[in-house]
């Protein structure tokens, strides 16, 4: 068996499929990207190359900066708000055990089995300022007048607000994971040394949790770069962009503005965005771990 | 050599699996065709079921023309209801009166539909489309040359109301037909009003003041969807009107082209755009709420008036609202503005929807015979009358029942008494990236948290 692995006609035919799915389904249409990210495109009819026009535009436009500071805002949600309670969330439900922790694992991950539309028009209800749960709840406790969640200068924290939620349930799950493979002797051993639970928590746990972090980290940014589904649906980018996210932009500058060029050119910016945020972060974690 | 002959049917084995994932041209387009005709005979079965009993005689009758599929691609994805219902209706009707064509129909909602069209425009567009008659849909497809050119001469008996083509046209040359009137409507709720005291206003400070005192009272005065951004502009649209009268199409067309949006009559409209939302004319929230919360809004009767089209005109007839509000739902259009030269019988209406064929179909001739088809004054008039559905473009008063709801009436005598229509909404008369700006820029003006002149040389930076 070892010696088929190593003819090379099997290992060519066996890496192929997959090297041929990246060539024609990533690396081609990324390619396709920088070439009309050149062009005026308009989606139909022919393409004039324009050179760096679309990327100096993309330099002044003031939704593309909002969009991407809004992807900036939702990283550091995630990870300042978002992933310190997941963690500590996961070694509180771990210390739980017995059926507590299951009930509880449940509860906190079901947001993330709920469709995305469902969230995003459930929020919308709570947020309605007419009917909607948070008006009726402060009513409830006095409070006269309503609030507009969704105003343009509230639309981002309440928008920020249902991601951190919704995305909840996965990064603890993953925390969960990380902490249930950690051999319990070694807390045993620290209980018999006299450590107390934070003792244990940050001698023990968040040590050995470090490529848990790394890795959850990594993709809480790549998915706040590539935030769309639920801000498309629950406020398209609105009121006047202070909404707006690199990946639902680019969709309304190419399909909707018939801008196919310019939503390229976002696009390529885009690709390589999120490529230098996985260096860098990359590099930030190589670095702690050499040290 | 075992080791050999197990590597060599390993590789075999890959190939033959992934080359069955290429296929078969020839046998995959016959599976296609297999499916299109299965489809072709259920749709064709569907239609006999639905229609008349002594369809045994016709299918003999007219078996003998050769088959002819048409594909339909829609915008109306309800076919139980409204518009999508009159566009099955007369479909089934082709059907059954040309048995040897089969039309089948792909039908996607507008966001959906725009986005596929253009993906059809670049790989081979259905026989017969929806289009959109007004330059921020029909500019870029026309330079792509998707569409046939209809003869201009064969509609001369369809009764098309004077102007209604001209959004259609290029160079001169017809592309496509409206399907309906769209007027911009103040929906107000009668019995509400005589409850209260209110009264239609007559001018625009009338109106604004009407507002305060209706927001007094703890009622919403006009419900508003903000959150698509269109409705705002074509209120923008119906303000502006008031204000340049029929200078209206010349001042939008000018400021498009040059891209300078500093004409006094758009920034005096936005302006009071901005000052009737900050003295509360909409709900809380109206820059981020969508089409059905703000229209539940009023069919609820938590707000007094509903800013839309005239096509909403069938909330009349939906049993959905409740008997005492549906029944009381009546229409005015924006009042007048001081010292504007638009008169309260200058309104804002436009030809939007209708349909095109496709430059490249290859049943060109008989998608253009179904077009015609559909246009015969008795058909899409006619239906679309009788279902509610608002006006089309084609004189309709030959169609008249007598059962009409008093706010279908009264939207008809809006239009008949017009003295001049203002023609495409402001959105969308420039290209679509500027009508991408000014949907999403106008939920900033209208909120304050963006200037009147930083809107309108945003907006303007769009047409460049």
């Amino acid at each position: 068996m070892k010696k088929l692995y190593s003819n090379k006609w099997v290992i060519f035919s066996l890496v192929l499929p997959g090297v041929l799915v990246f060539l024609f389904a990533i690396l081609a249409p990324i390619c396709l990207s920088v070439y009309y990210g050149f062009t005026d495109y308009s989606g139909m009819g022919e393409a004039h190359v324009i050179g760096f026009k679309n990327y100096q535009d993309l330099f002044h436009d003031s939704a593309f900066g909002r969009s991407l500071l809004n992807s900036l805002l939702l990283a550091i949600g995630f990870i300042c708000i978002q992933h310190p309670l997941a963690i500590i969330v996961a070694a509180v439900l771990d210390k739980l055990q017995g059926r507590a922790e299951g009930i509880f694992r449940c509860i906190y991950f079901i947001p993330n089995v709920i469709s995305v539309a469902v969230i995003a028009y459930l929020w919308k209800f709570i947020y309605n300022p007419d009917f909607g749960l948070l008006n009726n709840l402060l009513k409830a406790f006095g409070f006269q007048g309503q609030v507009n969640w969704l105003s343009q200068q509230n639309a981002i924290w309440s928008v920020l607000l249902v991601l951190i939620w919704h995305g909840f349930g996965w990064g603890m799950l993953i925390y969960y994971t990380g902490i249930k493979n950690i051999d319990p002797v070694l807390y045993e051993a620290a209980s018999i040394d006299g450590a107390g639970w934070w003792t244990t928590f940050f001698r023990i746990t968040l040590p050995l949790m470090k490529p848990v972090i790394q890795v959850n980290v990594t993709m809480a940014i790549i998915s706040a770069l590539k935030q769309m589904e639920t801000v498309y649906l629950l406020t398209n980018g609105g009121p006047s962009n202070s909404t707006q996210f690199a990946a639902n932009y680019l969709y309304q500058q190419a399909f909707k503005a018939f801008k196919y060029g310019y939503g390229n050119a976002i696009g390529v910016i885009f690709i390589i965005i999120c490529i230098a945020a996985t260096i860098v972060l990359q590099t930030i974690f190589r670095d702690k771990k050499e040290a | 050599m075992k080791k050999k002959i197990v590597a060599s049917l390993l590789v075999a084995a890959m190939a033959v699996s992934m080359l069955a994932g290429c296929g078969d041209n020839k046998s995959a387009d016959t599976s296609k065709e297999d499916n299109s005709k299965k489809e072709q005979q259920e749709e064709t079965q569907k239609s006999d079921d639905n229609n008349s009993d002594d369809d045994s005689n016709a299918d003999e009758e007219q078996a003998s023309g050769e088959d002819v599929t048409i594909k339909l691609f829609s915008n109306l994805p309800d076919r139980k209801n409204g518009q999508g219902l009159v566009e099955q209706m007369i479909i089934d009707e082709y059907m059954e009166a040309n048995q040897n064509v089969t039309i089948e129909v792909e039908a996607l909602d507008e966001e959906a539909y725009k986005t596929k069209f253009k993906a059809y425009a670049m790989d081979g567009m259905p026989d017969v489309v929806s289009i959109w008659g007004q330059p921020s849909f029909l500019d870029e497809v026309l330079d792509a040359g998707v569409l046939a050119e209809l003869s201009e001469d064969d509609y001369a008996d369809y009764k098309f109301i004077a102007g209604s083509l001209e959004g259609f046209k290029k160079d001169g040359k017809l592309y496509g037909l409206p399907r309906n009137t769209d007027i911009q409507i103040i929906y107000y709720n009668q019995k509400m009003f005589d409850d209260n005291g209110w009264t239609v206003p007559a001018t625009y400070d009338e109106f604004l003041t009407l507002c305060g005192t209706i927001k007094d009272a703890g009622i919403t005065p006009v419900a508003m969807d903000g959150g698509d951004g269109w409705p705002m502009a074509t209120f923008l649209t119906d303000i502006l009107v008031k204000i340049a009268g029929t200078d209206y199409a010349d001042i939008i067309s000018n400021a498009i082209s040059t891209g300078d949006f500093t004409a006094p009559e758009i920034k005096q409209a936005t302006q009071l755009l901005v000052d009737s939302a900050a003295a509360g004319m909409f709900q809380t929230g109206y820059d981020s709420q969508d089409y059905g919360t703000t229209m539940n809004l009023f069919t609820n009767g938590q707000a007094a008036m509903y800013c839309m089209g005239s096509w909403d005109a069938s909330m009349a007839l939906n049993e959905d609202i409740d008997a005492e509000i549906r029944e009381n739902i009546r229409a005015f259009t924006m009042p007048t503005v001081a010292d504007g030269k638009g008169g309260a019988k200058d309104i804002a209406a436009w030809n939007g929807g209708g349909y095109a064929v496709s430059a490249d179909s290859a049943v060109k001739e008989e998608a253009i015979k179904f077009l015609n088809y559909m246009y015969q004054p008795d058909k899409l008039s006619k239906y679309g009358w009788e279902n509610g559905v608002g006006m089309s473009a084609q004189d309709q008063t030959a169609y008249m029942t007598g059962e009409e709801t008093e706010l279908q009436k009264q939207i008809m005598n809006i239009l008949t008494e017009a003295t001049s229509v203002s023609g495409t909404p402001i959105n969308d008369c420039g290209p679509s990236a500027f009508k991408t700006a000014i949907e999403s820029e106008i939920q900033g003006v209208s909120n304050g948290s963006t200037s009147v002149d930083d809107f309108l040389a945003k907006i303007g930076e769009a047409c460049k």
